[in-house]
């Protein structure tokens, strides 16, 4: 009696959740029948954003107590993109910030002219660009040794997120070529110099940051085989012999990918360009290499992790940098200099992770947390971001910690503390 | 015939029926998957506008537009897909590239190309494989599962037959897929999307079906989440086209020039 009550409640479970699975089922689907025909969307040929922020800053300046002070920016970027006739397209994109801070942190206008440029493309496998364009080299995420045209391009660095530092960089000026072929390109660039000096004026172009030497790059990538396509990179400039690079990601399962990237040939050391009159300073040139090698995992909760190690060998090792900060403030501000025009990394070592996660929580909110560590000075700057995706509009809160003493690599940074938050609406 | 003779014939008949029952030749499972898959890709290059509207717990929580451009493959037969996002403004102009289990995306604001998983998704709602376009038979061996009646988008009843799929290709999104199609033309009416682990990661559904591109063709699907039925997507298509997609818009260093009409 007692196993047919069981049967009789299995049933009646069974067929409760059969029943259960069809009506959710159903209210899916006229959910669904509810849904209003969309208003086509026109793809549309520009972009405008505006973006303000308040916020506190912990500034930091050698030799001082670290004082505190409260910032504002405002900032509109603009992106144009149009065919003006099927072969010929234009493209214009600037971004202007206007920051109320004091001198330590930056200019308070700062307006950064990233690309300008026009594409003719008389056949789908070739094309010529000339004007300014940001091309931009690199599988890694956080230190790219291959983006041989990051040197001065940025003029105003707003976030600390390696993205942001990428979409806020002014182009170069240059003429390219391209020709593709099925799974494979070969892009040739020549740059050539069109000022001696950077012009820190505010609404300067500034080609003195990008154009100051002449230079060319060649890139070559092909298909070799499925998930195999690594892109090979010839890099000259008048200050140095030939440089190489390479670029290769690949997937290792359904939820990894891994990268390599690598630049290598012979120059001077980053100190030695930093101190070119320096008699205690090796001034001949070496093979160096530089590598940023690392994984991104993603999860099925939509959080993706990107872990990274990189290399710098014309960064001065744990010893020499020890030294440099004890030593001489002169040679370790001009060396500091180099590092932050050049975008490069200041020791040898470093460690970088990125976790970004979409949706996190709740809809429409994204979490992105970066840590970058120096493995030669055990310095440290992390940086987290919420982001609360509205239809046109976004709203952010922002915070950035370095930790570590006064002359370690983000210890010595002008901004060692801040919070902000952060309103961005698209036109 | 003494009584034993007959019962060794009647076993004897009802044996040999088996065997032919057996032998009998059933519907050709991946005969049918081709031509269900025919049923949602055009048999040429084409582009398609894909709308996504996602609600959780009965509420619209977010859309977003793309704009789809897809070729098959003449090496493996699989289509290889262009995803230009449209809308919302956040997302214009930014890229997505499928070439067999290579996928790429593109930022025009960094210039930057980016390997992605699959598993990595570039939008709330619907994973990049859903966006893409697939031969489901050329990543999967299908089998036939029963013969049923089942209530198909709309809650109409039709008489269908569930195909099994099991993963045959590396580059197979899922482990295992029951889809049931028509079976008297091979129109795909639902299917569920299982993972490695036989958990059930979505059901859909494939309805709306119009005359496109010279066939009546599922013009939504609607994606119910495997873990939370209040998780939906209705994935809309509109503006089918036939269109030249050249293969060198198909791989990554295109992907900075590639501007539409």
């Amino acid at each position: 009696m007692q196993s047919k009550q069981a049967l009789a409640l299995l049933s009646i479970a069974l067929c409760a959740s059969v029943f259960a699975a069809g009506t959710t089922e159903d209210d899916a689907l006229n959910l669904a029948d509810t849904t209003k025909e969309s208003a086509p969307v026109e793809t549309s040929n520009w972009r405008l954003f505006t973006e303000t922020t308040v916020g506190r800053t912990t500034v930091h300046q050698s030799g001082q107590p670290d004082t505190t002070e409260d910032t504002e920016r405002l900032s509109f970027d603009l992106l144009v993109d149009k065919k003006l006739t099927p072969e010929l397209r234009a493209v214009f994109s600037d971004r202007l910030d206007l920051t109320n801070q004091s001198e330590a942190l930056g200019q308070k206008t700062l307006n950064s002219l990233k690309e300008t440029y026009l594409s003719w493309q008389p056949e789908n496998d070739r094309l010529l660009d000339v004007g300014r364009i940001n091309v931009r080299y690199g599988a890694a995420m956080g230190y790219n040794p291959t983006d041989f045209f990051r040197e001065g391009a940025n003029r105003s660095i707003t976030s600390f997120d390696p993205n942001a530092i990428r979409e806020n960089r002014m182009g170069t000026a240059m003429l390219r070529g391209q020709t593709l072929w099925q799974g494979g390109a070969l892009t040739a660039i020549l740059a050539p110099k069109l000022a001696d000096q950077p012009n820190n004026g505010d609404w300067s172009p500034d080609f003195g940051s990008t154009n100051n030497r002449n230079r060319w790059l060649v890139s070559v990538s092909h298909q070799l085989a499925d998930n195999f396509n690594p892109q090979l990179v010839l890099y000259g400039d008048q200050r140095q012999p030939v440089q190489m690079g390479l670029n290769l990601s690949m997937l290792v399962n359904d939820a990894t990918v891994a990268h390599v990237e690598w630049s290598g040939g012979r120059q001077k050391s980053l100190l030695a360009q930093a101190l070119p009159l320096s008699p205690s300073v090796a001034q001949d040139e070496a093979f160096r290499n530089r590598l940023a090698t690392g994984l991104t995992y993603t999860t099925a909760s939509k959080l993706s992790i990107t872990g990274e190690y990189h290399y710098n060998g014309a960064a001065v090792d744990k010893a020499v940098w020890n030294a440099l900060r004890t030593s001489s403030t002169l040679d370790y501000a001009n060396y500091r200099e180099l590092i932050d025009e050049q975008l490069d990394l200041t020791t040898r070592q470093a460690a970088f992770v990125r976790a970004s996660w979409l949706d996190a929580l709740i809809n429409r909110l994204d979490l992105t947390a970066v840590l970058r560590y120096n493995l030669d000075d055990h310095s440290k700057l992390s940086w987290m971001e919420a982001r609360y995706r509205l239809d046109k509009s976004e709203v952010a809160l922002q915070w950035l910690f370095a930790a570590n003493d006064d002359t370690s690599d983000y210890g010595a940074m002008a901004q060692r503390r801040y919070i902000q938050a952060l309103f961005r609406y698209y036109f | 015939m003494k009584p034993h003779q007959l019962s060794l014939f009647l076993l004897g008949v009802l044996l040999s029926a088996c065997a032919l029952a057996q032998g009998t030749p059933q519907p050709n499972a991946q005969a049918m998957l081709q031509a269900s898959d025919a049923v949602r890709n055009p048999d040429k290059a084409f582009g398609v506008t894909v709308t996504l509207i996602e609600y959780r717990n009965g509420k619209q929580t977010d859309t977003s537009t793309l704009g789809s451009y897809a070729k098959s493959d003449v090496r493996s037969g699989q289509f290889r897909t262009l995803i230009r996002f449209v809308a919302p403004a956040r997302d214009e102009g930014k890229l997505m590239l499928k070439n067999a289990n290579d996928f790429w995306f593109y930022d025009p604001s960094s210039r930057a190309s980016v390997r992605l998983s699959p598993q990595q998704r570039l939008m709330g709602q619907a994973s990049n494989g859903d966006v893409v376009t697939v031969n489901l038979a050329k990543d999967y061996q299908a089998k036939i599962g029963l013969e049923e009646e089942i209530a198909d988008g709309n809650r109409q009843m039709r008489h269908s037959t569930r195909l099994d799929l099991t993963a045959s290709s590396p580059e197979a999104t899922y482990n295992r897929i029951e889809l049931w199609v028509d079976s008297a033309n091979s129109q795909p009416l639902k299917a569920r999307f299982f993972s490695e682990s036989e958990r059930l990661l979505k059901t859909v559904y494939y309805r709306r079906y119009q005359p496109q591109l010279g066939k009546e063709r599922p013009t939504e699907m609607v994606i119910i989440d495997g873990l939370d039925a209040k998780w939906v997507t209705v994935m809309r298509y509109s503006d089918f086209v036939y269109r030249d997609v050249p293969d060198v818009w198909l791989q990554r260093d295109y992907l900075p020039n590639f501007k539409p009409e």
